[in-house]
């Protein structure tokens, strides 16, 4: 009880905010030199996303951490005695539109996604690929009519992690999951474990790079529980142009490690990508995507250019790149799904005018201190 | 005082529990109007006049020049490479200025003809032994997988343009394409 008492003491104390304050700026410039080396994704994870992380063996607040104990902090405020008074006012506006910001933030970190989406000329598609997570689809495409897909998400994927689920018959061990690999061809035959692609590759481990979604990321894992010839390792890497089939008590399956795959409410049907050039350049000038917003079979057309971002069912596709071949063109539009959009302005719209209505109250003190 | 110290506890055990424990997903989606395995396999079976081959599954076939048999688009994790067959009478030129030819495509010097053979890969196929080349221009980011199959009275050239970390990816596939290449009965 002493403990928790003390606890809450240094919780509440307004000190506690300032050494914060000082911990963030602190951690800034740890993660701003740390990204030379480390690159944005991973320094973004190890300093900023997390509840801790080490410095010589010592651990450290992470963001996480630090801005929930900030939180704390500013709500702590509200349980001061003599705090509701009119004099008051302006502050406590302010700590709300501090709070609301903190919370904006959190909304943000726990369930905002990332990612592109791919179209090609004349097609649709409907779902965006996270640019960063990874996910183990084991898809049974036994029926006729429908795929059903199981879906393992990047933190599963883990070394001796066991994947199990209701939907499949057997079960997956990951032996080894490598943030950047290269299949290499076997020179001696593999051991009689081996399934698939692993019986004549291997992939080899490679130091990953900084650029984070230049690495192209593996994973070997055992399966069990399926057939005598069908258990076994496997191993399959982003990009592989074969899938792995098996098959397990009469059922077909299709294993693909691929990047996290979100489904949207809609599909987006890519009609014409134009191009402007700059003259005499190759340089793309601008670029927009003329598109139909399919919806329960109803399409509406739709442009996204550079500047001018498409909002839809709290996604936001921005234009981002373009892919040219010989077989047409193909369109990247960056999704963004972001619950605490919002926030950051109203939290600010609201301190201002918490900081206007103090500033008000205490002119006329503060010119009366003039005066004397 | 006591309402106060409890608000206190929920707020922070509630801020500290947040979190995403879910991670594992499923769903079903119907089937796209993909061919039926006999059909695809046929149409992965292309015959233009006077040259059959096998496609590997994931390549499609895409609209080339007058001067190409046939042109595929073919996927690794960079990107579409570009894959076109054409033929040519009797060596079409010869292995040294063919290959000089894809190195000033890439912006490379000529090499000499011992230097090439280096660096060649020899495979057998239906229509017997043929050469695979891989040029790469690192500065560029793009490189070339070529093959130069004789075939006595003319010389079938396979080129497949590409970005240099796809190679490894679609290596098997382009030379089991090459080596399936024949001529029908």
């Amino acid at each position: 009880m002493v403990i928790i008492n003390s606890a809450t003491k240094i919780l509440k104390t307004p000190k506690l905010f300032v050494f914060i304050i000082i911990w963030m700026m602190i951690l800034v410039v740890i993660g701003t030199l740390a990204q030379k080396d480390m690159g944005l994704f991973a320094v973004q994870k190890k300093y900023f996303s997390s509840w801790y992380f080490l410095i010589w063996n010592i651990p450290m607040p992470g963001g996480r951490l630090t801005m929930i104990l900030m939180l704390i902090n500013l709500s702590f405020f509200f349980f001061r005695k003599n705090l509701w008074k009119i004099n008051k006012l302006g502050i406590i506006i302010l700590h709300i539109g501090g709070i609301l910001l903190f919370i904006g933030g959190g909304l943000t970190a726990m369930f905002s996604s990332e990612g592109n989406v791919v179209i090609d000329e004349g097609s649709d598609s409907n779902y965006v690929e996270d640019y960063h997570y990874m996910e183990l689809a084991v898809i049974n495409t036994s029926d006729n009519n429908f795929d059903t897909f199981t879906i393992f998400d990047h933190p599963l994927l883990k070394r001796n992690k066991i994947l199990k689920h209701e939907n499949i018959e057997f079960e997956i061990k990951i032996i080894n999951y490598i943030e950047n690999c290269e299949p290499i061809r076997r020179n001696t035959p593999a051991e009689v474990q081996y399934r698939g692609m692993m019986k004549n590759f291997m992939l080899n481990e490679l130091i990953p790079l900084k650029e984070e979604n230049m690495n192209r990321p593996g994973i070997i894992f055992h399966l069990s529980n399926a057939r005598p010839l069908v258990d076994g390792i496997y191993g399959l890497f982003l990009g592989q142009s074969i899938p792995q089939k098996i098959s397990s008590n009469d059922q077909e399956y299709i294993i693909v490690f691929r990047k996290k795959r979100t489904y949207l409410p809609f599909s987006i049907e890519l009609i014409d990508f134009k191009k402007i050039m700059y003259p005499g350049t190759g340089i793309a000038k601008s670029y927009s995507s003329d598109i139909n917003l399919i919806e329960k079979g109803i399409s509406k057309r739709k442009l996204i250019s550079m500047n001018e971002p498409l909002r839809y069912k709290g996604y936001t596709f921005y234009q981002s790149s373009f892919i040219e071949s010989s077989n047409g063109e193909t369109t990247v539009l960056a999704a963004v799904k972001n619950y605490g959009r919002l926030f950051p302005y109203i939290s600010s719209i609201i301190m201002c005018v918490g900081l206007l209505i103090h500033l008000i109250m205490k002119l006329p003190g503060l010119l009366n201190k003039q005066k004397i | 005082m006591i309402i106060n110290k409890l608000t206190y506890y929920c707020l922070v055990v509630t801020l500290i529990s947040c979190t995403i424990n879910d991670n594992t997903r499923s769903y079903q989606l119907a089937k796209t109007n993909k061919p039926k395995t006999a059909d695809k396999k046929q149409a992965n079976i292309s015959k233009p006049t006077d040259l059959i081959w096998e496609k590997p599954d994931p390549w499609v076939p895409s609209e080339g020049s007058p001067m190409r048999l046939a042109s595929f688009s073919v996927a690794y994790s960079g990107g579409l490479g570009d894959l076109s067959v054409i033929k040519l009478a009797g060596a079409g030129g010869g292995l040294e200025s063919n290959v000089n030819r894809w190195r000033r495509q890439l912006n490379l010097e000529p090499i000499s003809l011992v230097e090439i053979e280096k660096n060649i890969i020899k495979k057998e196929g239906f229509l017997g032994p043929y050469s695979i080349k891989q040029i790469i221009n690192e500065k560029m980011d793009s490189a070339f997988l070529c093959a130069i199959i004789p075939t006595g009275s003319y010389t079938i050239f396979v080129k497949l343009s590409l970005r240099p970390m796809g190679i490894i990816e679609v290596k098997d596939d382009f030379i089991a394409f090459c080596s399936s290449l024949n001529i029908p009965n």
